[in-house]
Formats: structure tokens, C-alpha cells, sequence
């Protein structure tokens, strides 16, 4: 017996999240259904819009306007800049209090780990004071045994981009020592336990550390690991103890802004009523006459099926693994939705690392309602994608990343609610 | 009276072993690099430590020589070679009569063998097809070619040869009919690299020069307008994600392409193809190259057919035959090695050129060039590289488990320490805090900062040595964290710039793997670059308007800076 | 967003003829090292020296060589509550790499004449002791609730002092299901509900795998199941069954576990061939079946039993429209707050219990959302590991602490010890918040 829903999303990344929150505000019976844990703990916890267009080198303040410079076939052109500022007020609405930038129209340049700055528009609480365009000067601030960021060498490299201010990097040792193979969640819960070290506890002895290098910088980044469950507190007691602003540089896999921006939007989803289902793969579905009739799940070797009236396929792309590939064929990995892809496989890539690449923009093709089609057929009536499973866009490049998910997400998520 | 003077000219196996040899015979050396060590086909090779038994059947003096070579490098070079053992596996449609010739053509060489049965096999190597008839076990290793050529240098520079890499030679002088010295150009001055110092331009004389530019042998023979007639020819390799054999795997049947597995570190590798080509720099890789090897491949062992690959690339042999020999297929043309000397052949004193042969008998290819090249320079010495171990190699390297681990869990000790063999103690004592760099291949910071002492900001040689950034990820988290090692010794713009050399290189090879697992990984390596760091479209080049860009709330509101 | 099943999936190789020795290389090749892992493994969150699940799954199996037979030691440390299978998103095996390189370490390189290793083989053979311990209940209740016993257990076993030893119940479920007339009266039972119900001619019989601690302690959570499936129709059977070997998988002992894995395959996968499904109340023993025998027991019918093993709950959810059962339901139940077991999230179960009651009138269901108890089974039951067990532990105490309701409710009876131990909460099984609703109301 099918479990029914009015709308079913499959996938629990930022595209999921967001069409199912869309979708139950419609007062549609929602569903959410995710395999594992999503890929969120990859990202920076940015929500980026669009922070370069097409061919041009040059970041920019605002997004808007290099949406309408964007190709036919590129998800913002489906669904319209208004849709864009939809999916940012839903997101507004979810996160809350935690993420900054929705005062302002404009993309935020947010120091990256690497030294470089990078335009974004929605930015965690934490990361806010770190802004280039505040022309207060800066010190950076790395661990000896962390080796994702090395302040003093990003300091250099904000210089050579010329921010607008002073910025030097000083490397501390982190007050409790750690095997040689330890992530930095577990430096995160030192400071949200703020554990007893020999001459105080890890938060006080941090900030001694830090203020014995600090000369008249007003604000100090490091890396984000300023605690885990906690970090708000780790961050009020840092910047209390050192009487300037402390903020977070993002960093990558594992990252902890992307997993707190994962949480925020999961209590939103439930919040919202959305029924949340974990922990077994869709990996089949059965249709009739054009319509999707039911998804099925397998639960080790047996499988279960879902059924609901319109469904959204929130999937992702090859990481998340809505996009599947082997030697020959790349194909959605459900319902084996066409991907357009060269036909030789070394057309795929371009031969500079950082060229014009084929793979980058695999994903399935939609309709101006986020359908899939093939060619310009609509494969399924009551189906929608939204996020990283559809292709024709590359959000690293673009610096896109969430925004085409929040924007396609609201809009699939709201259709298939009301249609219900 | 100083001592005779010596231009070493490549810095592959064979260029390394000479130098050493010679320095050691109390000869002064210079050897001359245009990339770095290993940059042509020593770097490019499959990784296997031939027991000799692969050419057996139809070139048993090659087959010799590598039997003897093998024991010699187990004993010199220990802490780069693993001794794996090696098979021939014979599958249902390959020849019995073939089998037995392989078996008695080891016998006749002194290659030790054993028949073993299809169940004793897969006892042993359990991916392999359960189709098999049987196997000849053979001692065949693996050996890391990176680790050998650097042991060789440094041991060179020990005795005192002077050793520049990045450096190309761009002239040979000649004077009066004889080579005299060479034209060089160090692209980032003498010394160890540095992206972004200047380059020179020196002029080096010496008493005799070697070529031994392997596959480029010939465009330094045409400097002195000799030919030296290198017939390059391409064979691709391919690298799976993980061991899925722990023996050499060759194929039972006549030499041909796609027919060995060589397990090597924490990969294995597959080779390999055989193809001439005109320019041993630019020739086209191709996917079907890849997709033969792969598919050869499974008939052998099936898991191949699905598993991740993690790059694929190819190797350039410079094979070299006699005038007038006329072998067609380039797979035939002999393994044994030719030393020239261009005064009795060319009436151009002053150069020698050794071509041919292969990794397993570098040494014995630089022993007789040593041999020679003291001839001609008068110099009475023997040969002492068979006897004296590499520097790593001291006793044995073979070091206790009990041994302190420095902190290092036990699969990452016993990675560093199959590494650093006997240099484990002095390169590991040194690092306080000694955090993890690279966690596919478990390289920490005190290897890193050992292998930039000597390679400076040549990434490519600090990763050569360590293997970090050779794993799963191919550098796609870790290349960034190696960089950061260069800074603040060497600043941020030559970092920068070392980085950028480091990512188009992982590239180059990954980019033949991009289909399944590998093509997912690409794409999270480039949302983490592009994404989350902007090294794409970093504005280091391009003038921003700060003041255009939102400076947060407090700028806007006048409110305190977080915005609460 | 969800990793979808691969097509192609590998398979383990024995590398000996033992059955610990499993080259779990090829699995490696899912891993993109995002690291993902790290961030949920509870043990990593307490104990510095443990390196986290990536360490010990992907990144140790990639480094290990055929003639490597050392582990890392610290994977002893791991209490297998596969939240880092759960979190992965790439399908790493993380769950069996943790089982066999930990089988590894303890068969190779642990001390089997320590103190520990005696008192693991112990907690590993839990269904021995309890069938001992539940012959004089009382008597054995006495002796273990000792001080003088507690403090032998101690010194001489390793056994935590500040924990008490599950009380064992007067009579053990099986010998209530043998008064009650077994099998044969529960289908009579069955064919009358279904008659109720206008199910005639439908074929609802299941096999219930009760496993150790519903036999000979909380007997009360298999008769409320049993209670509740026959009103809804199911003839339920009660075969002669083995421990299903969750804690030798947890203590590396995985010799000892494939001889109950034997037995209870060859068991249950007869019923199977006979049309039943398989159910049972605790979420390890359901996972062991259902997952763990699977990925290292190479036995004849083992895919079979493990596709046919359900949780209890899920299973109703599944095949019975339990929403429209529930939908005119008033339950006297007390407030409740619920707390999911790592191994039913692992399974996909977590969260149908508070979905299904979230409408129901009377019923008060909070949650304390994804915590691990820390007891996982025998680790918490080791002195050496008691303190960490407890600090996992803390964050669930303190969600407890905060939710408003009065009893905890979970599946899973190791937490529930955890539970009792850390909050003194009352703690109930799903299985009877649906008897009361559907039987009793």
C-alpha cells in the first residue's frame, strides 16, 4: 500500500528544502524525501545569486542586472528575476535572524579561504563582520595545525586584490592539542564545550592568544570553526573577550556553516509542516499516461512506494548524485531523464582546469514550468526539477550557487502546491 | 691538477644514475634539467620492478639484465621498491605452448619461478577472473620511480655533482669539432625552483658531456647536428582509485598492448599501449587508448570494468635500434641499451650519448656510460653503485614497528616510513604541530616542508616525492593546503603561482578518468575551487568597486558592525 | 539532496577463507572525502584520540595493504551506531568497514587473555547470559542489583559500577507465548480479526524475531506487538532463534556473530520461502538482519531474510492504511518525548512514529531530535568507555530535560537503559502507544 502525499520533493538539498517549504505554505500535504545527508556540508553556507555575468571577469554588485545577460537556456531565464527575489524572501523567512544581506539589493564581497573575495548575496551572521567593502582593517587569524587556511598567506592575498583596507595574517596555536589527523569539528567543540585547558578554558585562552598578537585591527577573522552547535556563543565570547568584532572566513568540506544552514533549514521545513523521510534511495517509479503514478523506495532489497499528485525532483547534480554517469552516457539517475552531453567524452572538459567546461553544466532540460523535457517534449506532466539536477548553468563559475536553488525551488515547489 | 669535469644532460633514471656514478668515481658533475626530475618517461612509467621474466621468450639478455638489476635494487634502493611478487596469468584463449616457453625462458635466465594452479591463484589475487588456467608466479616488484631518481641526485650531490632542474639545455658548444660545454637556461635562476625569479642564461664548459636526454636525444644530438635516431614511442597508463591486486599482473601471451597490472603505493596501474609517434612532447592522447586498456583489462581481472579510475597518462619510450636493423612494430624493437660515442661513430669528440634500455637497468646503463666516459677522461675508478645503498635505503629501511610513531596512527606511520625508509627519524623528529596535509595518501607537513628544502616551489616535485595530492581527491583538497606550506619562505604570489602550475597539472591527467565516480568528484573539486574559494575569477587582475558592493548593515545603518 | 542507489555496486572479496578477512578496497572508491562523516560520529565528538568514521572507514582501508595486518587500535573505540553510514553521502560502506577492520583488530593484534577481552566476549554472548540470568529472576535480579556484586563486576570484569543491570523479567516472553498457546491460537486469533476486519482470504502472517532483550526483559513491548498485529489480522510464529549478533559485531567478534547469523538465516529464511515477513521490535536486532548480515555473511538465503526484516512499526506502516486506523483515535496516553535510535535512522524508520501521532487527539509527542543515547548497545557497559558513553549521552539527557513530555518513548532498548540511566524517565515502546490507541481505545 502506497504512503500518499499531495506533493512529493525527492532530495534534501537547498533545492528539496526550499520546494518543499514552498510547496506545503500552498497548503499542499507535502513530503520530503532524502537518502542521506545532503550535500549542504560541502558548501560555504553563501547563498550566491550571480555575482559575475557572462565573459566578463569582473564581479558584480548587482545581481539583477546580469540576469538578463544570461543565455535562453539557463534556469533564472526560465523562471524570471522575480522568481529569484521570491526564492531569496523565502529563504529570508526561513533562516531568520541568522543570515545577513537582505537589507541591501546589492552582492556582498566576503573574503574567501583562499585570500580571494568572492560576491555573494545572502551571508551567515557569522561572516558579517568580515566584509571588504567595510573599510575597517583586518587581521586574520589561522591555527598552526589547521591547514585549510593559512592567514597570513590569505592576508597577502586580499592585499594583492586590493581591498580597501589593512589586512595581516598571525597563526596562533590552538589552546588544546589534537592528534595530527583531526578535522576541525572537533576544534569547533572545544569551543562550544569550551573545555578546561592548564591555563583556563579554550575560549579564554584563545583570545589571550589572539590579543597578544592583535595591534589596532577592529575586527579578526578565522576560519569557520568558531564552534559547532554553539557558535554564536563561541563568537559573542571572542569578540567580548577581544573587544573588537570576530567573524568567520568559510572554508570547505566539512563545513560548518553549511551544515548550520542545513539545520536552520530543516527546522523550517518542519516548521512548515513538511513530512520528512529519511535514510532509503528512490530508485524507481512507475507512470501512466504521462503522468508520474508513484516513486519507489527501495529499503535494502525490498522497496516501498510514495505516491502523491505532483512531485519535485530536487536531486542534485553529479555530487548529489541526481546526475549519474559512465564512459558513454550521462543521464538523470530516477527516472533516466536525458542529460544533454557531447557524445565524446572528451568534449566533456577543456583542457585548462579553469576552462569552459561541458561537465560542469550537466543536468536535465525544463520547460518555463521546470518540466524535463526531451528535446521539447515534456517527459511528465506532474513533475517538476528544481536545484542542481537541472543543467545548463555552472554555479561555481557563475557564483551561483544556492540562488538557482532557492529561485527554481520556490517556483516548482509553489506550482505543485497549488495544483493540488 | 682539478678534477676532469663531466655535463650530465637529463634528469631521468639513467641521467641521475650516471651523475651519481660518476661523482662518486670522484668525477665532477653538472646534470642539467629542463623540467624536473623524472619529467620525461622515468616519471611516466608503469611503477613495475621487472624480474625479467616479461621478456624471457624473446630477448633473454634483457631478461638477465633486469633479474640482476632487481636484486641489486632491492638491496640499494630498498625503501623504493615493494616486492609484491609478479604472476603470468594464462586465460582460457591464450597459447599452452607459449606458457611453457615463458617457463622454461625464465628457467634459462635465472629468473626464479613457480607454477601455480587457478585455485592457488585466486586464493592469492581473489579479483582476478575465475576463468584462469594457471600462473607463473615471478619476483616482480614495484618500484617508485620519483623516490629513486631523487635518492639518486642527492646522493650525487653528496659526492659533490652539482644538480639544476628546471634548467634546459638550449645549445651544445663546439669548438674546433669537439663538444666543449653546453648553453643552459635556468628558467628561474640556478638553484632550486622559485616561480616568478627571473630566469638566466649560463654557459657551462666541462672536460666530456653526456647526453642522456632519453626520448630528446636526438634534438640534442642535432645541436652538434648529430643523429642520434630516437624512435619515441607512446604507451598510455591508467591509475585505478585503489589496489585491486596486490601482485604484478601480467597477461600470459605474447608481448603486446594492455597486458599488465602493477600495484603501486596505494594504486594500481594499468598499461600499456605501444604506439610510435613523431614528437615525444606533443602527440595525441586519446580516449580510445583508454577505453582499450580498460576493456583488456577486465578480461583479466572484471572488477576494472566499474572501478574508479583516477587519471590516465602517457609515456614516451626512446627506443633506439642500430642503423639498418628495420624492426616494424615498435614493440619488438629491443629493450637493450646503446652507448654512443660520437668520436669513434661522428669524429666529434667530447659527447657520448646513451639511448635505449629500460628503468629496471638504469644502473647497469650508467655503470657502462661511466665506464666509458672515464675511459675517454683517463679517470681509474670502479663502479661502486651496486654496493652503496641510496640515501633512505641505509640499513635496509627496514625499521621496527616498535619504533616511535611520532604520534602517527599506525596505517600513516607505516606509509611515511615506507617512504622516508631510513630517513623516517630525521624528517618526522622536526615537526611540532606535524598535522595531516594530505589525507588520501596520509603525507603530514613535516614531509612537505623535507620535500620543498629541495624542490622549492616546484609542487609537482614536493608531490613526485610525498605523493600528497596523488590520491582520491587528486589534490582537490589538499592542493591549496600544500601551497600554503611554500608561505611565508617563499611569498604569496610565487605560492599563488606554484598552486596554479600544481591544479593544471592534476588536471592534465584527471581529465582522462572523467566519467562515474572520478566525474563527481571533479565537479565537487571545482564547486570547492570555483565556488567556495574563487581561484577562477579571482580579481587579482581586475579593478573592483568596493564602494558599489554592499559593506554591511552596520556601514549601512550606522549600527554596530554585527548587525545585532 | 539524495545519492541515489549506484547501479553498479562492488563485491567484497574474501582475501582468506576467513570470514573476517573481506578486502574492502573497492568500496573506497565512493568516498569524494568531503568529510561529512566526521561531523556526525558521536565518539569523535568525546574522545580525541578517535579519528572520526572517514579515518577509519575509506582512508584506513585505502592505505591497507594485503600483508597489512594492523589495524589502527583506535577503531576499537567505534561503538557502531553507523550514523556516518547515515550521513554519508556517497554509499561508502562506512558501517562494514568499521565491523571488519575492528573484526581485524581484535582477532589479530587484542590481548584475548585480558580482563577486557574475556568481559567483551561476555557483553559480545549477551544471549547466553541472559538465558542463564532468566532462569532464577528473581534470584538474579538480587545478586546483580548488589553493591558487593556491582563492585566484583567492576574490579574483576570491567563492568561500570554506576550502572545497574537490567532487571530480568518474572517469566520471559517466550514462555508467556508457550502459556498462551503459541502459534496455533495466535492464528485462530488472527483469522478472527481479519473476519472483523472483512480481510477473508488475505494472508497476513509474520515471523517475530523478539531477540534477546524482549525475551528477558522487556517482555511487555513484545506482547503489546504481538496484541496489536493480531488485531490487525496477522498470525504471528515464534521460532527458536539466536541472538541476532549486534554485540559481537560491536565487539569485533564476527566469528562468534556469523554462527548465530547461520542459524537465524537458516531459520527465518525457510519462513520466508513460506510467505512470511519478518518483524521484530528492536531496531539493532532488525538492522543486524537486515543489513549487517548482508554485508559480511556470504550465506545461502541471507539477501532473502534481510529483504524480507522489518521494524515493527514500519512494517504497519507499510502494508496498513495506519493513518485512517488512527484518524478517530483518542489515546490516554502521557506526554510523551521520543527519541530515535541511530540504527532505525540508519534503516530509514526514524520519524514515522512522531509523523503518524502528530494528529492524534490526546497523544503529546515531542523530539529530541538526532542525538546518539551513547550507550550503542555493550559499549556503555564497559568501564573504561562509561564516561564517554555518558558525555555522548549529555546532549540527549539535556533534550529530555527541555521537552515537556513526562515518558520517553523509543524503540530501542539500549537507549532506553541509556535513558533510564541518565534522566530516570519511564520509557516506552511505540509498539504500546499503538496498542493503546488501537486495541485498547
Amino acid at each position: 500500500m502506497a504512503i500518499e502525499d499531495d506533493v512529493l520533493v525527492i532530495g534534501g538539498g537547498i533545492a528539496g528544502l526550499s520546494s518543499a517549504i514552498a510547496a506545503a505554505e500552498t497548503g499542499a500535504r507535502t513530503r520530503l524525501i532524502t537518502h542521506k545527508q545532503s550535500t549542504l556540508g560541502n558548501a560555504s553556507g553563501l547563498v550566491d545569486v550571480l555575482g559575475y555575468a557572462p565573459d566578463d571577469d569582473t564581479p558584480r554588485a548587482d545581481p539583477y542586472d546580469a540576469i538578463a545577460q544570461l543565455p535562453a537556456e539557463h534556469p533564472y531565464s526560465k523562471v524570471g528575476a522575480d522568481a529569484v527575489r521570491e526564492g531569496l524572501a523565502l529563504f529570508d523567512d526561513a533562516v531568520g535572524d541568522r543570515y545577513r544581506g537582505s537589507h541591501s539589493a546589492a552582492n556582498a564581497l566576503v573574503p574567501t579561504h583562499a585570500g580571494s573575495v568572492k560576491p555573494t548575496a545572502r551571508y551567515p551572521r557569522s561572516t558579517a563582520p568580515g566584509l571588504v567593502s567595510d573599510d575597517r582593517d583586518m587581521l586574520l587569524v589561522g591555527i598552526d595545525s589547521v591547514t585549510g587556511f593559512d592567514a597570513p598567506m590569505a592576508a597577502d592575498h586580499l592585499s594583492a586584490v586590493g581591498v580597501p583596507f589593512d589586512v595581516r595574517g598571525e597563526t596562533v596555536r590552538f589552546p588544546k592539542s589534537f592528534p595530527q589527523d583531526a578535522d576541525v569539528t572537533r576544534y569547533a567543540r572545544a569551543l562550544d564545550r569550551d573545555e578546561s585547558v592548564d591555563d583556563g578554558t579554550v575560549r579564554e585562552v584563545l583570545a589571550d592568544r589572539v590579543e597578544a598578537v592583535l595591534e589596532d585591527e577592529r575586527r579578526v577573522g578565522f576560519p569557520a570553526m568558531l564552534g559547532d552547535s554553539r557558535h554564536e556563543a563561541v563568537r559573542t565570547e571572542l569578540q567580548d573577550r577581544l573587544g573588537v568584532d570576530v567573524f568567520e572566513v568559510p572554508t570547505g568540506p566539512p563545513s560548518l556553516p553549511g551544515l548550520r544552514l542545513e539545520d536552520a533549514l530543516y527546522d523550517a521545513a518542519e516548521d512548515a509542516g513538511v513530512r520528512i523521510t529519511s535514510g532509503n534511495p528512490i530508485v524507481d517509479f512507475d507512470a501512466d499516461g504521462g503522468r508520474v503514478q508513484q516513486v519507489l523506495m527501495d529499503r535494502l532489497g525490498s522497496e516501498v512506494a510514495y505516491e502523491a499528485q505532483q512531485y519535485v525532483l530536487a536531486t542534485g547534480g553529479p555530487v548529489g548524485g541526481g546526475i549519474e554517469s559512465d564512459r558513454d552516457v550521462v543521464e538523470e539517475s530516477i527516472f533516466g531523464l536525458p542529460v544533454e552531453h557531447p557524445e565524446d567524452r572528451y568534449e566533456w572538459f577543456d583542457d585548462d582546469v579553469w576552462g569552459d567546461h561541458a561537465y560542469t553544466e550537466f543536468g536535465v532540460s525544463v520547460d518555463d514550468d521546470l518540466r524535463p523535457v526531451a528535446g521539447e517534449e515534456v517527459q511528465f506532466e506532474n513533475l517538476r526539477a528544481a536545484g542542481n539536477v537541472i543543467g545548463g548553468y555552472d554555479f561555481a563559475t557563475e557564483k551561483s550557487g544556492c540562488g538557482v536553488s532557492l529561485a527554481t525551488g520556490y517556483v516548482a515547489g509553489s506550482e505543485a502546491g497549488e495544483l493540488t | 691538477m682539478s678534477e676532469p669535469s663531466t655535463i650530465v644532460i637529463g634528469g631521468g633514471a639513467t641521467g641521475v644514475g650516471i651523475a651519481r656514478d660518476l661523482a662518486m668515481r670522484g668525477v665532477d658533475v653538472t646534470l642539467l634539467e629542463k623540467g624536473n626530475l623524472t619529467h620525461g618517461t622515468s616519471g611516466r612509467m608503469h611503477g613495475m620492478l621487472h624480474s625479467g621474466g616479461r621478456y624471457a621468450v624473446t630477448d633473454q639478455h634483457s631478461a638477465e639484465d633486469c633479474m640482476t638489476e632487481n636484486r641489486i635494487l632491492r638491496d640499494i634502493a630498498s625503501h623504493c621498491v615493494e616486492m609484491t611478487g609478479g604472476l603470468f596469468v594464462q586465460m582460457p584463449e591464450d597459447d599452452d605452448e607459449y606458457f611453457q616457453q615463458k617457463l622454461e625462458g625464465c628457467r634459462e635466465c635465472g629468473i626464479p619461478v613457480e607454477v601455480l594452479s587457478a585455485e592457488e591463484v585466486l586464493e592469492m589475487e581473489p579479483y582476478l577472473s575465475e576463468d584462469l588456467e594457471r600462473a607463473i608466479q615471478v619476483p616482480d616488484g614495484a618500484i617508485d620511480p620519483f623516490r629513486l631518481c631523487v635518492a639518486n641526485a642527492v646522493s650525487a650531490e653528496n659526492h659533490g655533482a652539482r644538480i639544476e632542474t628546471h634548467s634546459e639545455v638550449t645549445d651544445l658548444l663546439v669548438e674546433d669539432g669537439e663538444v666543449v660545454g653546453v648553453e643552459v637556461e635556468h628558467k628561474s635562476g640556478a638553484g632550486s625552483r622559485v616561480h616568478g625569479a627571473a630566469g638566466e642564461t649560463e654557459e657551462i664548459y666541462a672536460d666530456h658531456v653526456v647526453n642522456a636526454a632519453g626520448a630528446w636525444a636526438g634534438e640534442i644530438g642535432a645541436m652538434a647536428d648529430l643523429d642520434v635516431e630516437v624512435i619515441p614511442a607512446k604507451g598510455v597508463m591508467t591509475i585505478m582509485n585503489v589496489r585491486q591486486v596486490d601482485m604484478v599482473i601480467n597477461r600470459c601471451k605474447p608481448r603486446g598492448n594492455a597486458d599488465i597490472i602493477v600495484p603501486h603505493e596505494t594504486t594500481a596501474i594499468l598499461g600499456t599501449t605501444d604506439e610510435e609517434v613523431e614528437d615525444p612532447e606533443d602527440f595525441p592522447e586519446e580516449k580510445s587508448e583508454v577505453d582499450f586498456l580498460i576493456e583488456e583489462m577486465s578480461k583479466m581481472a572484471p572488477i576494472l570494468e566499474d572501478a574508479r579510475t583516477l587519471r590516465s597518462y602517457w609515456g614516451v619510450r626512446p627506443l633506439y635500434e642500430p642503423p639498418g636493423t628495420g624492426t616494424e612494430e615498435t614493440e619488438q624493437i629491443t629493450r637493450n641499451y646503446f652507448v654512443l660515442d660520437h668520436d669513434d661513430r661522428d669524429d666529434t669528440p667530447g659527447l657520448t650519448t646513451v639511448v635505449g634500455g629500460k628503468f629496471v637497468t638504469y644502473r647497469k646503463m650508467a655503470e657502462d656510460c661511466a665506464d666509458h666516459v672515464c675511459g675517454r677522461l683517463g679517470v681509474d675508478a670502479e663502479c661502486r653503485t651496486a654496493d652503496e645503498p641510496l640515501p633512505g635505503s641505509e640499513d635496509g629501511a627496514i625499521l621496527s614497528d616498535a619504533m616511535d610513531r611520532y604520534g602517527l596512527r599506525s596505517p600513516l606511520a607505516r606509509r611515511n616510513k615506507q617512504r622516508l625508509g631510513s630517513r623516517y627519524d630525521d624528517v618526522l623528529s622536526g615537526g611540532d604541530p606535524n598535522p595531516v596535509v594530505c589525507d588520501c595518501e596520509g603525507v603530514t607537513r613535516a614531509e612537505i616542508q623535507d620535500a620543498i628544502e629541495s624542490a622549492g616551489t616546484d609542487l609537482n616535485s614536493v608531490r613526485q616525492q610525498t605523493r600528497a595530492s596523488m590520491g582520491t581527491c587528486q589534490g582537490g583538497t589538499c592542493a591549496h593546503r600544500l601551497a600554503a606550506e611554500l608561505h611565508p619562505e617563499y611569498d604569496e604570489e610565487a605560492a599563488r603561482a606554484a598552486l596554479e602550475e600544481l591544479y593544471q597539472e592534476r588536471w592534465k591527467g584527471q581529465r582522462h578518468a572523467l566519467w562515474g565516480e572520478q566525474l563527481d568528484q571533479a565537479t565537487l573539486n571545482h564547486a570547492l575551487h570555483a565556488s567556495t574559494m574563487n581561484r577562477d575569477r579571482d580579481p587579482t587582475d581586475v579593478s573592483v568597486d568596493f564602494e558599489s558592493f554592499d559593506a554591511g548593515r552596520a556601514v549601512a545603518d550606522g549600527g554596530d558592525s554585527d548587525g545585532n | 539532496m539524495s545519492k541515489q542507489a549506484e547501479s553498479e555496486t562492488f563485491d567484497p572479496v574474501d582475501l582468506f577463507p576467513d570470514a573476517t578477512d573481506m578486502d574492502l578496497r573497492p568500496g573506497v572508491d565512493k568516498c569524494d572525502k568531503n568529510g561529512n562523516c566526521e561531523t556526525v560520529c558521536p565518539v569523535a565528538e568525546v574522545n580525541e584520540d578517535f579519528p572520526g568514521p572517514k579515518f577509519q572507514g575509506p582512508e584506513q582501508w585505502r592505505l591497507t595493504r594485503k600483508g597489512d595486518i594492523e589495524f589502527d587500535e583506535s577503531v576499537d573505540k567505534c561503538l557502531n551506531c553507523m550514523r556516518c553510514d547515515t550521513a554519508c553521502t556517497n554509499d561508502v560502506p562506512l558501517g562494514q568497514m568499521h565491523n571488519v577492520a575492528r573484526a581485524n583488530y581484535v582477532k589479530n593484534q587484542k590481548n584475548h587473555a585480558s580482563r577486557e577481552y574475556l568481559r567483551n566476549k561476555m557483553l559480545a554472548n549477551y544471549g547466553t547470559l541472559g538465558k542463564l540470568g532468566s532462569m532464577m529472576p528473581r534470584i538474579s535480579n538480587a545478586v546483580f542489583g548488589l553493591g558487593a556484586t556491582r563492585w566484583l563486576n567492576e574490579k574483576l570484569l570491567g563492568f561500570p559500577s554506576e550502572r545497574s543491570f537490567p532487571d530480568f523479567a518474572t517469566q520471559t516472553f517466550r514462555g508467556w507465548w508457550s502459556d498462551r498457546g503459541g502459534d496455533a491460537t495466535s492464528a485462530e486469533r488472527a483469522r478472527e480479526a481479519r473476519e472483523a476486519r472483512g480481510e477473508t482470504g488475505v494472508d497476513k502472517k509474520i515471523a517475530f524475531f523478539h531477540g534477546c532483550y524482549a525475551n528477558y526483559h522487556q517482555t511487555e513491548v513484545a506482547k503489546s506487538m504481538v496484541r496489536l498485529y493480531e488485531s490487525l489480522g496477522y498470525e504471528i510464529v515464534v521460532p527458536e532463534q539466536s541472538c541476532c549478533g549486534t554485540p559481537m559485531f560491536a565487539n569485533g567478534m564476527l566469528d562468534d556473530a556469523r554462527g548465530v547469523a547461520e542459524e537465524n538465516v537458516d531459520t527465518f529464511g525457510s519462513l520466508v520461502e513460506d510467505g512470511y515477513d519478518l518483524v521484530a521490535t528492536c531496531t539493532s536486532c532488525s538492522m543486524a538482519l537486515r543489513k549487517e548480515y548482508p554485508e559480511l555473511f556470504d550465506i545461502d538465503g541471507v539477501e532473502e531474510v534481510a529483504s524480507h526484516m522489518f521494524d515493527a512499526v514500519e512494517y504497519l506502516r507499510v502494508n496498513e492504511d495506519l493513518e485512517a486506523e488512527l484518524a478517530g483515535a483518542d489515546v490516554d496516553f502521557p506526554a510523551m518525548t521520543y527519541h530515535a535510535p541511530c540504527h532505525g535512522e540508519v534503516m530509514g524508520v526514524e520519524g514515522i512514529v512522531t509523523e503518524l501521532f502528530a494528529d492524534v487527539d490526546g497523544v503529546e509527542l515531542d523530539d529530541t531530535g538526532d542525538v546518539c543515547c551513547g550507550l550503542a548497545g555493550t559499549y556503555g557497559w564497559k568501564d573504561e568507555k562509561y564516561d564517554d558513553s555518558m558525555e555522548i549521552g549529555a546532549e540527549m539527557f539535556e533534550a529530555f530535560e527541555e521537552a515537556p513530555g513526562e515518558v520517553a518513548l523509543t524503540e530501542c532498548p539500549m537507549c532506553s537503559a541509556q535513558i533510564e540511566h541518565g534522566t530516570g524517565y519511564e520509557v516506552r515502546h511505540p509498539m504500546e502507544l499503538l496498542e493503546t490507541a488501537l486495541v485498547e481505545s
